[in-house]
């Protein structure tokens, strides 16, 4: 007991605070709202992982200039935003698989470490090339949820925005497990990213099916993005501390597992909420992020759902 | 036939590694470089700006300064990355934390600029091992993911509460204390003897302003600072300590075979990294008078790896190529106003693209770096002959 009220003490939490129940429901909606984007980016994060075995460092780049691009459909252009939400996926997956063919592919796919540094170039050229081309005036962007909440206690709301990203992010995870169980692509996706040796062997062309899994993380990306972006203002390097926590998201979930990128995105989106508020961190939301990929790294490398790797030696 | 290249280069003097023409050869260039070294300030201390297809284009010296701590910067990374072989995406914090280690010393305790080497050196070197001994547990692709979280925390550990009524907060630090030149360093004389040099002589200004004074003086101060780091670093390196390194990047079980303690040579190798990093850091703290927090973000980070990359990785003279490169490309492109040739304007970040277009070109067609490409060139026209064993 003592500990646990020095600790309060250290970290300067008030008790009327923990006991607010409305807060805690508040911060609990606010955080999965926030996991749900963080997830939609892990996702995408978990996606290339699988088939390629990096991390691409670019991912939160592409989804920034998808959601430029949702922008541009829905503001500029006036398509309404689930529409222009689409076509952006649809144009940011284009982008992708050009990105694949041109920038990764050249690489052998078996050395890793080479592949990370040219994701790092592509974040720099993607980043500038945004900087470019809208400059860095900051943007307000239209969520695809309506406004409002249906369900409210005191403070707490539900708020449709909430429930939209939690049921996009669950949906997405649905429709990619079909695609990748049902689906003769998703077999040769599943095939590529188990051993790239043997699908080539066996006649399935690695180059097109990875390329595929790009324009998919892409698109889940762009999503992602559309989820994240209305909630803050659209400017150039929004999408960097998003990257940071779905990193976090994904090393918790075990960087190849879906189910995981999901759970580990919600989970490091409720700590980040309640941490933020209950221990008065606001500065360190990002630490947090932080602190779960260390702990995570350092006590369960293979995160909760990730399939453990054996080194032959 | 007459123009195969092979009888053309028989012709050439192959010279033995260690006979005399060599060390004549090596005692000339470095010779040539100290003289490079010495007469550049002089040359562009009245900044010294060509017009190219209608651009303007500027050479300051300061430039030239804050390149000079990217190098030193770099070459702390290299340690780590290049020669341990552990993908640390992160090297801006140790340079980030060495550079407001300076600036409070400075402000608030009233320490010289290079007195607080004394603090920054020690103190990073702890800091580096403390944070390699988790970083033992994680390798490769993951270290890249966790220092790259690291690196983009940095800024808001600045902008804490608890420390920005020491660090400044968002609005960084202006850092007292101003370098003077001591009254015997005789610059203006040696822009007087500068004259007498045919050719460059004209180019050199008629005694300095103070303020060129200063800006010379603060160059050299950090040239001696840097060659200082660059021998010690190459001396480390050339030994027991060095090779065990390079051993564990290029073979870590084997290394552990051969006896190599790999946890006391990876945290060692982040102790290095990390107390180098912050001597870079208290170099552009040096250089520029003023810290903020966002310089040493993860914009910095991945500039850092860019110069590495580009430069070289696991040679020292990566460091000074990756460091001229990440400085000087995103400078010139923000001073290229128009499309060189043409009335197109540009504007926004072009130098960024372009690094990181050099970086995917750089891995793709030359893995080895700058260095490797002057190493090449350099055997093209001056070969050297390996000393035969036992000879």
């Amino acid at each position: 007991m003592v500990v646990v009220a020095s600790l309060l003490g250290i970290f300067d939490v008030s008790l009327d605070k923990l006991s607010n129940g409305e807060l805690w429901l508040a911060q609990f909606f606010r955080g999965l709202s926030d996991g749900a984007t963080y997830a939609s980016v892990a996702l995408a994060l978990v996606m290339i992982y699988k088939s390629t075995g990096f991390i691409n460092f670019a991912q939160g780049s592409l989804a920034l200039l998808g959601v430029y691009l949702v922008y541009v459909f829905s503001v500029e252009q006036g398509l309404p935003v689930a529409v222009a939400v689409l076509c952006a996926m649809v144009a940011s997956a284009v982008v992708a698989m050009f990105v694949e063919r041109v920038f990764i592919r050249p690489f052998p796919p078996d050395h890793v470490l080479p592949l990370v540094i040219v994701t790092l170039g592509l974040l720099l050229i993607i980043d500038s090339a945004v900087g470019i081309v809208w400059g860095f005036r900051t943007r307000s962007l239209p969520s695809m949820f309506p406004t409002g909440a249906p369900i409210e206690w005191g403070i707490a709301q539900l708020t449709w925005r909430t429930i939209g990203n939690l049921g996009t992010v669950f949906a997405v995870v649905g429709l990619l497990y079909l695609l990748l169980s049902r689906t003769k692509v998703g077999l040769a996706f599943r095939a590529v990213s188990s051993n790239l040796e043997s699908a080539r062997l066996v006649g399935i062309r690695v180059g097109p099916t990875l390329g595929f899994g790009w324009a998919l993380a892409a698109a889940i990306g762009t999503l992602g993005g559309a989820l994240v972006v209305p909630d803050l203002l659209l400017e150039p390097s929004i999408m960097l501390r998003v990257l940071i926590f779905s990193l976090a998201a994904a090393a918790l979930g075990g960087l190849d597992s879906l189910v995981g990128a999901v759970i580990g995105g919600l989970v490091v989106g409720l700590a980040r909420n309640l941490l933020v508020t209950f221990l008065d961190l606001s500065e360190l939301a990002l630490a947090t992020a932080v602190a779960v990929i260390l702990v995570v790294l350092l006590v369960r490398p293979t995160g909760l759902f990730g399939s453990t790797r054996v080194e032959r030696v | 036939m007459w123009f195969n290249t092979g009888g053309w280069r028989g012709k050439k003097r192959v010279v033995q590694a260690g006979s005399r023409q060599h060390r004549q050869r090596q005692i000339i260039g470095w010779a040539l470089f100290a003289l490079v070294v010495v007469l550049i300030p002089f040359l562009i201390a009245d900044t010294y700006s060509p017009t190219i297809f209608g651009n303007r284009y500027t050479v300051g010296l300061g430039n030239l300064s804050q390149a000079v701590g990217l190098m030193v910067a770099i070459l702390g990374l290299n340690i780590a990355t290049g020669y341990s072989g552990q993908l640390s995406l992160g090297h801006s914090f140790f340079v980030g934390s060495g550079a407001y280690l300076t600036a409070v010393l400075v402000n608030d305790f009233h320490w010289s600029y290079v007195a607080t080497l004394g603090v920054v050196v020690p103190g990073l070197f702890l800091f580096g091992v403390l944070f390699g001994i988790p970083a033992l547990r994680i390798q490769g692709l993951y270290l890249g993911l966790l220092t790259f979280a690291v690196a983009a925390v940095f800024p808001s550990i600045i902008r804490l509460e608890e420390v920005s009524e020491r660090t400044g907060g968002s609005n960084g630090l202006l850092i007292e204390s101003d370098l003077k030149p001591p009254t015997w360093a005789p610059l203006d004389k040696v822009t007087e003897w500068l004259h007498a040099i045919p050719g460059v002589g004209s180019r050199v200004p008629d005694g300095l302003t103070g303020r060129q004074e200063e800006a010379v003086y603060k160059y050299f101060l950090l040239v001696i600072v840097a060659l200082v780091c660059f021998w010690l670093v190459r001396n480390i390196l050339a030994g027991r300590v060095g090779r065990a390194m390079v051993a564990i990047r290029d073979n870590p079980l084997g290394a552990a075979a051969n006896g190599v303690n790999l946890a006391a040579y990876k945290t060692l190798s982040f102790g290095i990294s990390a107390a180098v990093g912050g001597v870079a850091g208290t170099m552009l703290a040096m250089h520029s008078g003023f810290v903020g927090p966002d310089e040493f973000g993860f914009s910095m980070a991945i500039l850092l790896i860019v110069g590495l990359i580009v430069g070289g990785a696991g040679t020292l003279h990566g460091a000074v190529a990756g460091g001229l490169a990440i400085q000087f490309v995103p400078h010139w492109s923000s001073q290229t106003q128009t499309l060189p040739g043409t009335d197109v304007a540009l504007e926004g970040p072009y130098g960024t693209a372009i690094l990181g277009g050099l970086l995917i070109v750089i891995i793709f067609a030359l893995p080895g770096g700058a260095a490797h490409g002057f190493r090449k060139i350099k055997s093209r026209l001056m070969p050297v002959a390996p000393r035969p064993p036992g000879g």
